[in-house]
């Protein structure tokens, strides 16, 4: 299986603390993908450098075997990565159809960008399939910030899939949520997964454990190792980390 | 773990499920505004009507500058109410654009080639003053917009060649050609509705471009700016094009100054006309665009009345201002708008 | 070697006394605009009008028969009660609005806009000066100094130590920055926290009224003093780096300096696109100023 996504030895420090330091791994093509660690482990920093949000002090990121390193968001965003955010990030002022509709937009030639919005037929369609396939009929002419904790999360996703990204970084998508969500959301991941390859950070172990095809674990910055569920599971640098003595 | 067997209703597109019905909410505020224009348009037609059978001047005149006035304030609100940006120093190209023009007309008293003159530069001015004025935001920008305003104010003022304190006086009467008729810029009625016909242009403008994928973006802008990145848009450039946009607004409102009142002077470019420009837009109605012109209007009116009373208008504007915005902070036309939206979404279902 | 010594002496010299005496007090009136950023986190536009109606009250109660030295005690302990009015009564309403940075600011343009104008009502709109309280110059190495410029220098930075002080080494000071890096958990280790808000508003008005006191002999005293001032003293303010005391004198120095020495240079007309020109540069190469702490605004 080709790699996607393929992180070097990406590195960045903040007033002496190395957030993250010298972690490399890759993703492979529509797989699942988890990043865990203790917090402070660096996790979000990390998906913040892949992203373009922080530019890396050193290593690559390359994507579809482009090196896309220092690369600033919207043009990551351009080169394919999709990305939700672990506090909801969303248009609360605007209702939840314009907030898929924006996302959607990325999917029309750029000149429609000069023509009536109603001509993005395209994106238009899209924003009907994101709707069915993560239930928000209900509530698509509510304002994104009225929804429930769920919904918000749910839409988090939704608005970072809709430009169809070859690959999707999901922050805690389960952050706050019930476990009738919780579930819900992991069946939701696994059947996206058969079309966008998927980089997940969560603290949620049964979770991860549940739908990973391989778990990356990180620890004060640095990444302690990688493998399958099974293997990180018995792995006993990766149980003193979290419970123990480092 | 992960379910290989995938299941068959999500790996193949679906036969098209009927389709949700969304409204879209920006579409209707915005046909909301339009209807707002069209009662001002009608009723600012019927005011001209009035004003030529009974052979009015002065009014006409005054109402004319308001309508100057609001295509200024219609391109603060492009930036305060759609893009989230408080340029504290927009008067810097309306008067640019009133300077420009009567520059022009000077010269050769052409409507045409004045617009184009002020059409270019303020293209050039405000694309290179963008630049600059948007390598940060917030507060920032509001203060950096301020400076750059008063730099150019004051050297404006020092200039001799662009009339000093005094500034441009002597511009000439300027006669306008329609192609099906023409008209002079001192006849007030026809100039009147000439000028409400052209500011008119500008919201139509500024209206349609607000209603494209472009105007959603600067609208995403104003909701949550952080997140913007990552739908794929640059956030600088977005808000240079808004700028720009909103300087060209200004200068072109600009420059009809000097053709309604035969000069033009560094006040135009003080602080005071940024201020006014920012009250009559929140009064009005941040974010209506239609709320520009009736604030306009309100501002133009009571400036008038009180100044009749007393030369100390600023007292009761700037105290009427204040109220607006600790207790109806969507100014007039934020209040009056969601019941005309109501209205037309009941005549849709 | 003589010429050189005769320019510094006669020209040089008076011009960077000059420069220093403005610095002071243009520092005075920039550090209450920071320290109500700082902890506010609002732009007070009207914060010039408050200048002014400190030199006002100068002139009235002057012209009254009230000594300066008075004045000087006075002015700032009449303008605190005002300044926690201003803050109680208008800035708290909007405060807890989402976009509060726009409409606090709007709301403190609103208001000096409308103090611009009592204070015309009140004053008329001709400028005033009031008498130099200390006449006569001293003679120090052949430079001939003012002594109301040398009192201006040292009374006003004895102030901002003494502001430097309080902000920075007591217990009224810590209660003041906790409040401002932790509204919440100040509050729930018992800081009362609207009153801290209000209170420190009160004292950056006092301290802008204090300036216009010093300043109102050597300015005069017109209607629209502030509105001129603002843009000086906000730019100190950004240069620093907005919320930092360090920063605010350290630029406030130094660009009255360079007000100063350029207008030897080029004609004064260019000194405000200097300073914007900083201003600017400053924003765009470092937007947190000299000593700020970025994530303000």
């Amino acid at each position: 299986m080709t790699a996607v996504l393929e992180v070097q030895d990406l590195g960045v420090s903040f007033g002496g603390i190395r957030a993250v330091d010298g972690v490399s791994f890759s993703a492979a093509r529509n797989a699942i993908t988890t990043v865990i660690g203790p917090n402070g482990a660096g996790k979000s920093t990390l998906f913040n450098l892949i992203s373009g949000r922080i530019r890396p002090r050193r290593g690559r990121v390359l994507l579809d075997g482009v090196d896309r390193t220092g690369a600033p968001p919207h043009l990551m965003q351009r080169a394919g990565l999709g990305r939700s955010f672990q506090i909801t990030n969303l248009f609360f002022e605007l209702t939840v159809h314009e907030n898929l509709r924006l996302a959607a937009q990325r999917l029309e030639p750029a000149d429609r960008l000069w023509q009536p919005v109603g001509r993005s037929a395209r994106a238009a369609a899209r924003v009907q399939e994101l709707i069915a396939r993560f239930q928000l009929g209900a509530k698509v002419s509510e304002l994104a910030g009225a929804l429930s904790h769920g919904e918000q999360r749910r839409l988090e996703i939704a608005v970072a899939l809709a430009a169809q990204p070859s690959v999707l970084l999901l922050d805690e998508p389960t952050q706050g949520m019930s476990h009738a969500d919780t579930a819900d959301t992991a069946a939701l991941i696994r059947t996206l997964a058969q079309d966008v390859t998927i980089l997940l950070i969560e603290h949620d172990i049964g979770l991860v454990m549940d739908i990973s095809d391989r778990i990356v674990v990180m620890h004060q910055g640095r990444k302690l190792t990688d493998g399958t569920p099974a293997e990180v599971r018995a792995d006993p640098a990766v149980k003193s980390a979290y419970f123990g003595d480092a | 773990m992960r379910n290989i067997t995938a299941s068959p209703a999500s790996s193949a597109p679906a036969a098209a499920p009927a389709a949700i019905p969304v409204r879209d909410q920006l579409g209707l505020q915005m046909r909301a505004s339009h209807v707002l224009m069209a009662v001002f348009v009608v009723a600012a037609v019927a005011f001209a009507a009035i004003g030529a059978a009974i052979g009015d001047t002065f009014f006409l005149r005054l109402a004319t500058e308001a309508l100057i006035f609001a295509g200024f304030a219609l391109s603060v609100d492009i930036l305060l109410g759609f893009t989230g940006l408080l340029s504290l120093g927009h008067a810097l190209y309306f008067g640019f654009g009133a300077y420009v023009s009567a520059l022009v007309l000077k010269e050769t008293p052409s409507f045409w080639l004045a617009i184009g003159a002020v059409l270019a530069s303020s293209l050039v001015a405000g694309f290179i003053t963008g630049l600059v004025a948007n390598r940060v935001r917030g507060v920032y920008f509001a203060l950096v917009t301020f400076g750059l305003a008063q730099v150019v104010a004051k050297a404006v003022y020092n200039t001799r060649e662009l009339g000093a304190s005094d500034g441009l006086i002597g511009v000439p009467i300027v006669p306008i050609n329609l192609g099906v008729g023409t008209l002079m810029s001192n006849a007030p009625a026809a100039f009147f509705l000439f000028t409400l016909g052209f500011v008119v242009v500008l919201y139509l403008i500024a209206a349609y471009l607000l209603e494209t994928p472009f105007g959603r973006i600067l609208v995403a802008l104003r909701a949550n700016e952080s997140r913007v990145p990552f739908l794929g848009y640059s956030t600088r450039s977005a808000r240079l094009a808004a700028y720009v946009l909103a300087s060209v607004i200004a200068a072109l409102s600009g420059a009809l100054y000097p053709m309604l009142r035969g000069f033009v002077s560094p006040e135009l470019l003080f602080f005071s006309t940024s201020g006014n420009a920012v009250i009559t837009v929140v009064v009005g109605g941040v974010g209506t665009l239609a709320g520009a012109f009736y604030g306009s209007i309100i501002l133009t009116v009571l400036k008038s009345v009180i100044g009749t009373m007393t030369e100390h208008h600023l007292i009761v504007i700037g105290l009427l201002f204040i109220g607006t915005v600790i207790f109806l902070p969507k100014g007039l036309m934020g209040v009056v708008r969601p019941w005309v939206m109501r209205l037309l979404g009941r005549r849709a279902s | 070697m003589t010429a050189f010594l005769d320019y510094f002496q006669f020209v040089l010299a008076p011009q960077m006394i000059t420069g220093l005496s403005l610095g002071v007090a243009v520092v005075l009136v920039a550090l209450g605009l920071t320290i109500i950023f700082g902890l506010l986190d609002v732009i007070n536009m009207a914060h010039g009008e408050f200048y002014a109606v400190g030199a006002y009250l100068a002139l009235s109660l002057g012209f009254a028969g009230v000594s300066f030295w008075l004045l000087l005690i006075i002015v700032p302990a009449v303008m605190l009660p005002l300044g926690y009015i201003v803050e109680r009564g208008l800035i708290q309403r909007v405060f807890n609005k989402p976009d509060r940075h726009v409409t606090t600011l709007l709301l403190t343009f609103g208001l000096g806009l409308v103090v611009e104008d009592v204070l015309k009502v009140i004053f008329g709109g001709n400028t005033q000066r009031p008498p130099t309280p200390i006449s006569g110059a001293i003679d120090i190495m052949g430079v001939l100094l003012p002594n109301y410029r040398l009192f201006l220098i040292l009374f006003g930075l004895a102030v901002i130590a003494a502001v430097a002080l309080v902000v920075n080494r007591t217990r009224l000071g810590a209660v003041v920055r906790a409040a401002a890096f932790d509204r919440n958990m100040a509050a729930s280790l018992g800081v009362p926290v609207s009153q801290v808000y209000a209170g420190t508003f009160a004292f950056g008005v006092a301290l802008a009224g204090l300036a216009g006191v010093l300043l109102a002999p050597v300015f005069s005293v017109f209607p629209t003093m502030g509105r001129d001032f603002i843009f000086l003293a906000f730019t100190v303010v950004i240069v620093g780096g907005m919320g930092s005391i360090m920063g605010t004198v350290v630029a406030g120095l130094l660009l009255t300096q360079v007000q100063a020495l350029s207008s030897l240079i080029v004609s004064p007309v260019w000194s405000d696109p200097i300073l914007f020109s900083i201003m600017v540069l400053m924003l765009v190469v470092r937007p947190q100023g000299l000593f700020g702490r970025l994530g303000h605004a």
